[in-house]
């Protein structure tokens, strides 16, 4: 910011005469108000305002037609009640656990496989991004597709390999896991390209010294590469759990939330409560539970990344 | 020998992994060519034995798939223009001025990349139906212009450009507005460029907001009418998988363009901001 001030001071020695009036924002004020205002007014409207207002309603009973009435904590004392809340807490729960773990697995060897030097290796990490480029909503129909309990490839394949067929998403038994399957098929090269920046950001000389310590390449790997990847590693974990809190789209075209409550998420459960129970009022307390969990863990990672540091 | 049997396995291993990632598609792809007995037939094949677009004609007779894609074009690339307009010109204020507040001011833009647009979307649609935009496709572009990730981006990248143009052009009386069109701009085409390619995908493949904001059937975009497919097949017969696979397919055929023309700044875009659009 040092240079953008002595380069105003220049501009003002060469144009004497058309001074900049001082205001009371600095002297660039009035330029920086006409660049920032066309963004500002649309996030203010479209972004910063909803945010805000989106506590006041919490608080409120709204059904679509009629006017809001404050009900103080009603919502709240309800949400902490309502066992379908629960329900879609703990699925967000179960689903974070059960695609974490292949996610970092995957991600990690995929980037540390496509960072080697071989032909082939950009078409590589390019074909690994489709899945996380394409429509949610595509990816969630090829995948129905393949698990079609009768005609589905995959139950076709298990049938060649003489085991039973899978009720993949018709089975509340089975239906949380599929739809992870797809999620973690989905991220992968995603993931992989945060790992390969973290690969490339380890600093040569580190792996140079420690082939002249004669290290193994397994040691390396354990004693330079893993802890180096830390910071990453905890960024893919909280970008994760992110993305979980928020997951829906495959969920409303795979499954609906079905069978029963089996894949019913916190943000499927909050547009069934707004947009087709029309309880407004309620339906903004689930999005204020929403934002809290996500402000939480963001200050879990902050403070799990600062007391590292320490 | 021990070398060349090595780097055998590596491109069987590279292989392996493309095919885990490109099947699903593929399937998807062979089977929007099959009519749809033999889709429902077993055991399935991998080449289709009667070959047929009617799937295709079929999607474009059945629903109003080309309305679709007409709305995610217009909605998708006026949104991205826009956001490019805007974010660019406050991410230089934000990266190059000084001015009163700013910090203030852009932490408060920041602190929005934590809260996505479902927690949100009702006071969202509250304002919306206030402004009389809900059922028109301004809905939902005028929200995805506030979007945070390219302020964020831009911003750290005027940031760092050197100083030495800009004193320059002020010495030879370049308005404020011309140093940033004519000189910064050109300069920032990478991180334009990422900027581009995030935003296209995330207003493309955009779906709650969309269809929490449209009502009428023709004024749907693409993500939201081809759940509408898996949505008939909860609740009656009509629902064909080929037609379903088809509308699918033409459905990410913009997404690979966009994705083969820019991937390399993809590439680098998640690696610097790690954030999705």
């Amino acid at each position: 910011m040092l240079n953008t001030q002595s380069s105003a001071s220049a501009a003002g020695a060469c144009r004497p005469k058309k001074s900049r009036t001082k205001s009371p924002w600095g002297s660039q004020g009035k330029v920086a108000a006409l660049f920032l205002a066309p963004y500002l007014i649309i996030f203010t409207i479209f972004r910063f305002g909803p945010s805000v207002a989106g506590i006041f309603i919490s608080f409120t009973k709204w059904d679509l037609a009629g006017k809001p009435v404050f009900v103080s904590f009603d919502n709240f004392k309800r949400l902490l009640t309502d066992s379908n809340f629960h329900v879609s807490l703990l699925n967000t729960l179960i689903f974070f656990v059960l695609t974490l773990p292949p996610l970092i697995l995957f991600s990690l060897l995929l980037a540390i496989f496509l960072n080697q030097k071989m032909h082939g290796r950009n078409v590589g990490r390019a074909i690994a991004i489709i899945p996380y480029v394409l429509i949610p909503a595509v990816v969630g129909i090829i995948w129905n597709w393949m698990y079609d309990d009768n005609f589905g490839i995959l139950n076709y394949y298990l049938k060649q390999m003489g085991s039973p067929s899978v009720h993949w998403i018709t089975s509340s038994k089975t239906a949380l896991a599929s739809v992870a399957v797809v999620v973690v098929w989905t991220y992968i090269g995603y993931n992989m390209v945060l790992f390969l920046a973290g690969l490339q950001g380890i600093p040569n000389e580190l792996y140079e010294a420690s082939q002249i310590d004669g290290a193994s390449k397994t040691q390396t790997f354990f004693k330079i590469t893993l802890p180096m990847l830390k910071p990453i590693t905890s960024m893919v974990i909280t970008l994760t759990l992110v993305n979980t809190v928020q997951l829906f789209d495959q969920i409303y075209v795979m499954t609906n939330g079905g069978p029963g409550t089996s894949t019913l998420t916190m943000v499927q459960y909050l547009y069934t409560s707004a947009f087709q129970n029309y309880e407004l009022g309620y339906g903004s307390t689930i999005e204020i539970a929403i934002l809290i969990i996500l402000v939480l863990i963001i200050w879990i990672q902050n403070r799990l990344m600062k007391s590292e540091e320490m | 020998m021990k070398k060349r049997l090595k780097s055998s396995l590596k491109y069987f291993v590279l292989v392996l992994v493309s095919a885990v990632f490109l099947f699903p598609i593929a399937w998807g792809l062979i089977c929007s060519f099959k009519p749809e007995a033999e889709i429902l037939s077993y055991p399935p094949h991998w080449i289709p034995k009667a070959f047929t677009a009617s799937n295709y004609s079929e999607v474009l007779k059945k629903y109003p798939y080309l309305a679709w894609g007409q709305n995610s074009l217009i909605t998708t690339v006026a949104g991205t223009l826009l956001i490019l307009i805007c974010s660019s010109l406050a991410a230089y204020a934000f990266g190059r001025f000084q001015f009163r507040g700013k910090k203030v001011l852009y932490g408060t833009v920041v602190a929005m990349l934590l809260i996505p647009i479902q927690a949100y979307v009702i006071p969202l649609y509250l304002m919306c139906a206030k402004l009389k935009l809900l059922n028109t496709l301004t809905a939902i572009i005028l929200p995805s212009v506030a979007n945070v990730t390219s302020i964020f981006i831009l911003t750290s990248f005027f940031h760092s450009l050197p100083n030495e143009l800009e004193e320059a052009a002020r010495i030879d009386g370049c308005s404020e507005f011309r140093i940033f069109a004519q000189i910064m701009l050109p300069l920032s085409k990478p991180a334009l460029s990422t900027v581009t390619f995030l935003t296209f995908i995330s207003n493309w493949n955009s779906f709650l907001w969309p269809m929490i904001a449209i009502r009428d059937d023709d004024l749907k975009t693409l993500p939201v009418g081809i759940a509408q497919f898996m949505g008939t097949a909860n609740s009656n017969a009509q629902f064909q998988y080929g037609t379903a696979l088809a509308g699918c397919m033409m459905a990410i055929v913009p997404t690979l363009i966009v994705f083969l023309a820019l991937q390399r700044y993809f590439v680098q875009g998640i690696a610097s901001s790690g954030i999705k659009g």
